[in-house]
This record gives C-alpha cells, sequence and structure tokens, in this order.
C-alpha cells in the first residue's frame, strides 16, 4: 500500500516533467540507432591494406580467361574496403590501426597463378584482438571467393587438354608447343591394324579411357565444389527491422530510462528533505527502495511495450514475415518488468550511492553507457567482457527480448534470462537498501 | 513523561553534533530549545522525532503518542501540488480522511490551492505547508524546528495558538528558536545548548540570565 501511494506520486511528479521523459525516451532511442549504424558499419566494411609487390598487371590471363584485376577485386571485396598502399605505408597505418590488416601480393604471384603448378600465396596481417578474427575471416572469404573464379579458369584449362587427350591436336604446356595424337585419332588407327588379341585389348583400353575422359567435365566441376552455396533472392528482413536491432533498442532504451528515473528520484528524496520525513516509521527504507523499482518496472513496460508495438505496426504494414510480434508481447511484457525492475535496483543503488539527485542522475548516464557497450562486445572476442556483463541486467535483457520475440522455442532461453534478471534485480535492491541508509545522514 | 531521551547523542562521520544528553518532556509542557548555531539544537528534534538513528543512547515515548515534526528546512515534493503534498502524507499518516484533512489544514494555514506547484510557493507559503504536514495525524507532540522563521506576524498568532492547544489537550511541544522574546511567552521550559552539549534547563526567565 505505502510503496503504490509512493509509486503514484512517482508518476505522477514524472508526468508533470513531460520534456524530461520526452528526452529519457528519444535520447536511448538515438543513441540505439547511432550505436547500430557504428555497429553495422564497423563490421560489414572494415579497412584493410592491398600492397601489390608482384606489379599486378592490368589484365591476368589464366588458362584461357582474362580477368580485369581492378574489377576483379572490387566484385570480390563487398564485405571489405580494400585500399592499395605501399609496403611502408600499410605497415604504418597496421601500427596506428588505421587499416586493420594488410594483404600483401608477393612477387612471384601473377607467375603462379599462370603456371597452375603451384598455388599462388596471399600474406594476411593483422592488429591483435578486437575485430580481428571478424577481419580473418572476411579476407578469408575474400580469398574463397577469388578463388571460385580462378576454379572456373583453371578447370576450364584443364578441361582443354582432356579434349585434347580426347580428340587430339596441337597444344602448349608450359611456354612448349606440341602435338598430340589423341584417343579418337588412336581408335581409328587402331582399327586400321590387322585385328589380333592384342590390338583388341588396347582398343578396349582407348575405349574406357574415351567414356571415363568425357565425364571429367561435371566430375571437375563436383570435386571443385563439393558443396555449392547458392544465394536465394533476399527474403529476411531489412537491417533496421532485424529481431537483434528490436532487442538492442528495446534493452538500450529502458536502460537509460530505468537507471536514471530509479537513481533520480531516490536521490530527490533526499534533495527535498523528504526522506528524513519518510523515515520516522511513516516509510521503511525498504519500502523506498521498492517504490524505486516498482516505478522502473512500470515505466519500462510502457515505454517497452509502446516501443514494441510501433515496431510490430511498422512490420504487419511492411509485410514483414517471420517473428511473433503479438503473439509474444505478453511474454515481452514479463521480460519488460523484469528488466525494468533489475535495473531500478541497480538504479536505486546509484541514487543511494550518489545522495544528490543531479549527481545521482550523472552518474547513472556515465554508468549506463559502459554496460550497454559490454553487453554489445561479443563474448567469444572478448571473454572478460561477457563475465562482467553477466553481473549487470542489459545482457541478460536483450537475450531474454531477442528469444522471447524471436525464438521458435523460448522456454529454456526465457526461463534462464529471467532467473538472471530477478536474481541481480533482488542482489541490487538489498544493495540499495543498504545504501540508502546515507540519505538520512 | 511522555518523550524522553536517554544518553542520546549522534555523530556525522567523526564530528560530534550531540553529546549523549538527556532530556525529559511532560505532557501539557512547551519546551524551547536554544543555542547558537550549529549547537545540535536540529540533531536533537531530528533524534526526538526518528528522523535521525541515535549513535548512542535511546528515545522512548509513551504508548500510543503520535508525534509531528516540521524540520528546519521544509520537507515535502516540489512537483506535487499543496493539497496533494497534503493528500499523501495524510495516507501516510493514517489519516482516515486524507482529502478532508488536507482540505481543512489548506484552509487553517491559507495555502493557495491553485494548482500551482509547491516548490513555487514563497518562502512564507512552504513554510506554512511544512507546518501543516507536521499537523497530519492529530499529533500528541509537535516537535517544531524554527517555525516562525519566515512566517507573518498573523501566520506567527495562529501558530502559538495551535501550540496553546495541542499542550491544552495533554500534549507536549518542544521547539527550537533563536528569538528570546518567544521564550517568555510561549515557553514553559528553556532547553540551552551548545556545541552539541546540554548547559542549560530551567524556566524561561532564568535562561535569559543563563
Amino acid at each position: 500500500m505505502t510503496v503504490l501511494l509512493l509509486l503514484r506520486k512517482d508518476l505522477r511528479i514524472l508526468r508533470r516533467s513531460p520534456a524530461l521523459a520526452a528526452v529519457l525516451v528519444a535520447y536511448p532511442l538515438v543513441i540505439a540507432g547511432l550505436v547500430g549504424l557504428v555497429a553495422g558499419y564497423a563490421s560489414s566494411k572494415p579497412r584493410i591494406a592491398l600492397v601489390d609487390e608482384d606489379h599486378l598487371p592490368a589484365r591476368v590471363v589464366v588458362g584461357d580467361r582474362s580477368f580485369d584485376v581492378n574489377r576483379t577485386i572490387a566484385r570480390v571485396s563487398r564485405s571489405v574496403h580494400l585500399v592499395r598502399l605501399s609496403p611502408g605505408e600499410a605497415a604504418r597505418e597496421l601500427r596506428t590501426g588505421k587499416v586493420v590488416a594488410t594483404v600483401t601480393v608477393p612477387p612471384g604471384f601473377v607467375g603462379d597463378l599462370r603456371a597452375m603448378v603451384r598455388s599462388p600465396r596471399l600474406i594476411l596481417e593483422t592488429t591483435h584482438g578486437g575485430i580481428t578474427p571478424r577481419v580473418t575471416q572476411q579476407v578469408q572469404a575474400l580469398v574463397y571467393s577469388l578463388n571460385r573464379k580462378l576454379q572456373t579458369a583453371y578447370i576450364a584449362a584443364n578441361l582443354r587438354y582432356v579434349r585434347l587427350i580426347l580428340h587430339g591436336g596441337p597444344g602448349s604446356f608450359l611456354g612448349r608447343r606440341f602435338q598430340v595424337l589423341g584417343l579418337d585419332r588412336t581408335d581409328r588407327l587402331l582399327r586400321q591394324l590387322p585385328p589380333g588379341k592384342r590390338v583388341t585389348r588396347i582398343r578396349d583400353f582407348v575405349g574406357d579411357a574415351r567414356l571415363a575422359l568425357a565425364q571429367t567435365d561435371a566430375a571437375l566441376q563436383a570435386t571443385a565444389n563439393p558443396i555449392e552455396l547458392v544465394r536465394a533472392p533476399d527474403r529476411g528482413r531489412t537491417w533496421a527491422l532485424s529481431a537483434e536491432v528490436q532487442a538492442y533498442a528495446l534493452a538500450l532504451t529502458i536502460s537509460f530510462l530505468t537507471l536514471v528515473l530509479a537513481a533520480g528520484s531516490l536521490a530527490a528524496e533526499r534533495d527535498e528533505n523528504v526522506v528524513a520525513r519518510l523515515a520516522r516509521g511513516l516509510v521503511g527504507i525498504g519500502e523506498l527502495v521498492s517504490a524505486k523499482v516498482v516505478l522502473a518496472a512500470v515505466v519500462s513496460l510502457v515505454v517497452g511495450l509502446a516501443i514494441a508495438l510501433a515496431f510490430g505496426v511498422i512490420i504487419q504494414v511492411g509485410g514483414v514475415t517471420g517473428g511473433e510480434p503479438w503473439a509474444r508481447l505478453p511474454l515481452l511484457g514479463l521480460g519488460l518488468v523484469l528488466a525494468g525492475a533489475s535495473l531500478g535496483g541497480l538504479g536505486a543503488l546509484l541514487g543511494a550511492l550518489a545522495r544528490e539527485a543531479r549527481t545521482a542522475s550523472l552518474v547513472a548516464l556515465l554508468i549506463v553507457l559502459p554496460v550497454v557497450f559490454l553487453g554489445l562486445v561479443p563474448r567469444e572476442i572478448v571473454p572478460a567482457a561477457g563475465v562482467v556483463s553477466d553481473a549487470l541486467p542489459f545482457a541478460h535483457a536483450v537475450r531474454f527480448f531477442s528469444s522471447s520475440l524471436y525464438d521458435a522455442r523460448p522456454w529454456s532461453a526465457v526461463g534462464r534470462e529471467a532467473a538472471w534478471l530477478a536474481g541481480l534485480g533482488v542482489a541490487f535492491a538489498a544493495a540499495a537498501r543498504l545504501g540508502a541508509r546515507r540519505l538520512l545522514v | 513523561m511522555i518523550l524522553r531521551a536517554r544518553g542520546v547523542a549522534r555523530r556525522f562521520g567523526r564530528d560530534l553534533a550531540l553529546a549523549p544528553t538527556d532530556l525529559v518532556v511532560a505532557a501539557g509542557e512547551v519546551v524551547a530549545l536554544v543555542g547558537p548555531n550549529g549547537a545540535g539544537k536540529s540533531t536533537l528534534l531530528a533524534l526526538l522525532a526518528g528522523a535521525l538513528e541515535p549513535s548512542e543512547g535511546t528515545v522512548e515515548r509513551a504508548d500510543g503518542v503520535r508525534i509531528g515534526w516540521a524540520p528546519q528546512r521544509p520537507a515535502f515534493y516540489g512537483r506535487l501540488t499543496p493539497r496533494e503534498n497534503l493528500e499523501l502524507f495524510a495516507r501516510l499518516e493514517g489519516e482516515a480522511e486524507p482529502a478532508a484533512a488536507a482540505a481543512r489544514l489548506l484552509g487553517a494555514f491559507e495555502l493557495p490551492d491553485r494548482g500551482r506547484s509547491s516548490g513555487d510557493l514563497s518562502v512564507g507559503n512552504r513554510q506554512r505547508l511544512n507546518l501543516a504536514i507536521a499537523l497530519l495525524g492529530s499529533p500528541r507532540v509537535l516537535l517544531l524546528d524554527e517555525p516562525t522563521a519566515a512566517l507573518d506576524p498573523t501566520q506567527r498568532e495562529r501558530l502559538w495558538e495551535r501550540v496553546a492547544a495541542v499542550r491544552d489537550l495533554g500534549g507536549a511541544v518542544v521547539f527550537a528558536t533563536q528569538n528570546l522574546e518567544e521564550l517568555a511567552d510561549h515557553a514553559d521550559r528553556v532547553v540551552k545548548l551548545d556545541d552539541g552539549r546540554l548547559v542549560f534547563d530551567g524556566a524561561p526567565a532564568e535562561a535569559v540570565l543563563a
């Protein structure tokens, strides 16, 4: 009852500050968009230096195929931004982090490519840590794309030799010209010889060889690409409507809102000198902290559902399939309440420690960005960030929202993250209750 | 005895705000707390009100006695209107009819009721609201910290009438003041504090000489 009275009072005060409420909602949404843009840009187009020590010609002929080098590089490097640099420039930019990797084309590369005798090599150097694993994957993908194009040329060249063996005629290898009899003409010559056991055996072998070599085309294609990845026409969502963006936008918005609100409103009780009046038996410190936790949960639920509804309408109007924008709203609502309460507990702790509303709001703003960025760092890349992030509600909220909206079977993930959020909320609220005694001094 | 402090003391960190102090307040008594700034008057009142926890000693009150406290710095929510503040604290104080209690005190203290936020009130009106909140819940003991500091003469007069009414109904009032004229006119007893220690406890006439 007392908690509800205080909650009603806090909501009334919040309603009397529409500009503050609007900024508190709009600011994190803008930040979420910017973070998404930066993250999307950073992960999609890392800057990589291309060091050409072999003086690549404008065109390279492999087999009977001619490659326009610049166009080929542009076509296969859609996921990276390749810049041609001298070895010295590349080394300097790699050291300073202006490029995240260098790919060096060593001397003799084109010669090896044309000769088709041994594999030419590219040399990759990267920075340490950070997005290095992702860059390595992207360079591997780039080399894979190049190999795919070269494979076609190599297969065509090899098939030309096979056809030469089958049908005969003039040929060349490593610059030497020669004349090949061919299995067809061998068979015709064998037919002109007097019949005999040996001639028959040779003709049988020639026949088998012709049949086998006739299958070489398909066999070479198949062995070159045991598994071929065929890209279907785009059917997924755009980046802006992706599950990840929605989950991050929700979590980021409520993190900003609830941390700042809970911290600021608890400290404001002291600023207005009311906490001492309340503490003389009217309201317990635990009830005061609980009121701030409930306030955070309510605000999180209302704002979160509004964002989810807006997102659902956009998806519906856009005819985007996938996900459960409406059926899972109740589950999302539960997540919003748990996340809001958990973050509210953390905010109340900050408010209790800061003691003054302005300081508390500033501290909450300063704390929320590291909390969010820790949650954005992939655990696989920086395990320590994952451990720290586990002790904070943001990452659990993201996983809860993402799972509740888009997983076919969300219950396991939702149950686990709900337990985390509830546990963290209780721990932070208990710490805030202890810390809030400082407000009475 | 309606209110008693037994060896009550308060430290803020290493600073001793109030040395161990004994004080007994009887029913039907008006006690004035005097002393220079920083003497410990507000701390003692906050300890008696239960707004601060003593570092040492205990505060006892007679069974069922309710206490109203008006701190020196007004304590209410600036974004709420006076009516909303009074209704909220009336509910927290357990008033049976919070809206009626709020309306009664709004009228008694002539507080503005035009939807204006309490934070926008004049200094005098803020003090009136502060005192009005202290009267919620029909307290038998009033603890008032420099209650007349920002009041006009008419409101001062009404305040002393309320103090006299509480005393006459068998309650008690303890008020802190810097105005020595109020001692003779309104106090039955004077307690003087200096540097956190009780240095005088006696009649107003003796206090002036002390």
